[in-house]
């Protein structure tokens, strides 16, 4: 079956009333979250993934990836209308869009990004839709080393190459690692660090961690830290929606965020932070009027905004065709398929190509839902941000709290919450970046897996990961990603003494 | 310089970490079936990577502190010890009351202390706000999805 022939197979699971109901709930809850501060997309997910047992594959992972995607749409109304960042791939349009708003143009910044966000989102899909098949082709001639190989690339860029400090990524990846090892091993029965504690021998959810690090632990560093920040809600002044100049001076910054995000997002390095600067960056350099920049330039808003929805989108290649989850919401969007006992990867596009294809055209969907959802129904949203701090966290910690008690009934998972939530704090407190521990939970388990496979079929021999040529480039890559800093420093040093 | 005691701490938690998964791998078979991996080998892998990244913190606390952290600046934002214990209260509390009490009550309990972590004194409203939320959930938990919720004291009151 050609691409065209299992996109309209996929529009015909996604069209039916129930996704399609799905979809909307989940582009409305991603908004919702996108636009609250102190919950993401990541803890949303996770706290729903109990609906699994309710509702079938198609249905929840459409709604689960309409709330990953929604939430970058509801991000930027926030870092445009506030000047604390809903999103951390927002923290670029916080810059300009707040700026325009304090200058009046809150309707055309909001416009820009919301806009800009369809045409990258669609067009990311579309790339998605065509680049599937090809990464597809590729994967089913990998193995487990080449599998095992390629995982570590993916833990080496998710936790070296974002954030300020290599040390601190990798610390924060065999943290991740550590907690994916509690529970009982897959492979001999082995309990690993359970201690005898019934509840730790099913392993340690993810729901737990997620919700403890991000909810919680965000919830305490505010509390203690940020209470005494002012925050300044704009409001929408005049119309919102943009003149022919904004049209003009947008149109670049869209095609070229794209372009900027969506191969940042495909490569196994993840986050939505890095192509928004660089997007930010390019467009400081080609704008007709840098005098603007830095007091509301709308291409600092509709480029950056641009770059990180393609990004987001662009997760799914790797996520979908290879199993790689390549961000903290991603990983958990794994473990959603993983309920269902669906692995991602190549074979699942040969044995359940509905639902792949049924998954990818919601995105189509979903893209234009949004757009309806964040342009004339942009007052509704705003309105969340009116809720009070106080309220809002500590109605954010009775939900978070009951999806953790409610899971398994037990009030040893609120404890394990709070002292997750107190690592969430420290991490966030000292600058430790927290996705890389969900992507080493998650995936830990997977890559040992894939790791005692390969083993198994050398008989024990090591020299298997490098005697097969794709996992000894994967390797080699591996090395240069984390030696690559190192090596830089050196040259500097030695530059101007030579 | 003097090295910031949180760092330490911080750096000297992490290594802990990984000498006590270290220790622990060597509980676990590390040999055995046709891979002659056992279940021993990635925890071990795993305790010696942490220790060597705690000694590295280590160094890099005693070398100017943390890289990109401006200790300073965090320690320019004062910590509102106060708040911090409120917001720990309150999740602790719901733990340890959620069985007896049942959900609608420690719900509002945490809703109650968490708002007054944040400086909200309003007391009734809040109280209010955290009954009405926390009996909005339970119905729609216990009667719309069927799950239960516990309803502790309530018990034998709710249908």
């Amino acid at each position: 079956m050609d691409v065209w022939a299992q996109l309209m197979q996929g529009f015909s699971v996604a069209l039916t009333a129930p996704n399609l109901m799905w979809c909307l709930v989940g582009c409305a809850l991603g908004t919702a979250v996108g636009v609250l501060p102190g919950v993401g997309p990541a803890v949303t997910v996770a706290l729903l993934l109990p609906i699994t047992t309710k509702v079938d594959a198609s249905g929840a992972l459409i709604m689960f990836a309409g709330i990953y995607y929604g939430a970058m749409y509801g991000g930027s109304t926030t870092s445009i209308l506030l000047n604390t960042p809903g999103e951390s791939a927002t923290i670029v349009t916080a810059m300009e869009g707040n700026q325009m708003a304090k200058r009046g143009r809150a309707g055309p910044a909001l416009a820009t990004s919301a806009i800009g966000s369809f045409f990258a989102g669609t067009l990311a899909t579309v790339g998605l839709t065509f680049l599937s098949p090809l990464v597809v082709e590729l994967g089913l001639k990998f193995g487990p080393p080449e599998y095992f190989a390629l995982m570590v690339l993916a833990f080496t860029t998710v936790s070296a190459v974002l954030g300020e400090s290599t040390l601190r990524g990798l610390v924060s990846l065999f943290l991740g690692l550590a907690i994916g090892l509690v529970g009982i091993d897959n492979q001999t029965g082995q309990a690993r660090f359970a201690f005898d504690i019934p509840q730790l021998l099913d392993g340690i959810e993810v729901v737990t961690v997620a919700v403890g690090l991000f909810a919680v632990g965000e919830t305490l560093y505010f509390a203690s830290k940020l209470n005494s920040v002012d925050e300044k809600l704009e409001t929408i002044k005049g119309s919102i929606w943009m003149k022919a100049e904004d049209w003009k001076r947008s149109i670049g910054p869209w095609i070229r965020g794209t372009l900027i995000g969506f191969p940042f997002g495909t490569i196994p390095a993840g986050g939505s932070e890095i192509p928004t600067f660089l997007s930010y960056a390019m467009e400081k350099k080609l704008t007709k009027h840098p005098e603007e920049f830095g007091k509301g330039a709308i291409e600092g808003v509709a480029g950056p905004e641009a770059a990180n929805n393609a990004s987001s989108t662009g997760t799914m290649v790797p996520l979908l065709t290879l199993g790689l989850p390549t961000s903290a919401t991603a990983a958990i969007l794994l473990s959603a398929f993983q309920q269902y006992g669906l692995q991602p990867g190549p074979l699942l596009f040969e044995s359940n190509s509905a639902l792949v294809w049924g998954l990818i055209a919601s995105f189509y969907i979903g893209n234009v839902m949004l757009l309806v959802l964040n342009l004339p129904l942009v007052g509704l949203w705003v309105k969340l941000l009116q809720i009070p701090r106080p309220q809002l966290y500590a109605g954010i910690l009775v939900f978070a709290t009951m999806g953790v008690y409610g899971m398994r009934q037990s009030s040893f998972d609120v404890f394990l919450l709070y002292v997750i939530g107190l690592g969430g704090f420290l991490m966030r407190r000292y600058g430790f970046p927290t996705a890389p521990v969900i992507v080493g939970m998650i995936l830990g388990p997977l890559a040992e897996e894939q790791m005692r496979r390969s083993l198994s079929i050398s008989q024990g021999n090591w020299s298997i990961f490098v005697t097969h040529g794709i996992s000894a480039a994967l390797l080699a890559l591996t090395v240069l990603v984390l030696l690559a800093p190192l090596l830089v420093r050196v040259f500097r040093k030695r530059l101007p003494a030579g | 310089m003097k090295a910031p005691a949180g760092q330490v701490a911080i750096a000297a938690g992490v290594t802990t970490v990984g000498a006590l998964i270290l220790g622990g791998s060597f509980f676990l078979p590390t040999g055995g079936g046709y891979a002659q991996v056992g279940p021993g080998v990635v925890p071990r892998a795993v305790g010696v990577v942490l220790l060597l990244l705690g000694a590295a913190l280590l160094r890099e606390v005693f070398t100017g502190g943390f890289r990109g952290v401006d200790e300073a600046a965090e320690l320019h934002l004062p910590m509102d010890w106060p708040a911090f214990a409120w917001v720990s209260g309150g999740i602790l509390a719901y733990g340890v009351l959620i069985e007896s009490l049942g959900f609608i009550f420690s719900s509002t309990i945490l809703f109650v202390m968490v708002a007054r972590g944040f400086n909200s004194r309003r007391w009734l409203l809040n109280v209010m706000t955290g009954l009405i939320l926390g009996s909005a959930v339970f119905a729609m938990f216990n009667y719309g999805l069927g799950l239960t919720l516990p309803a502790g004291v309530l018990k034998g009151v709710l249908p």
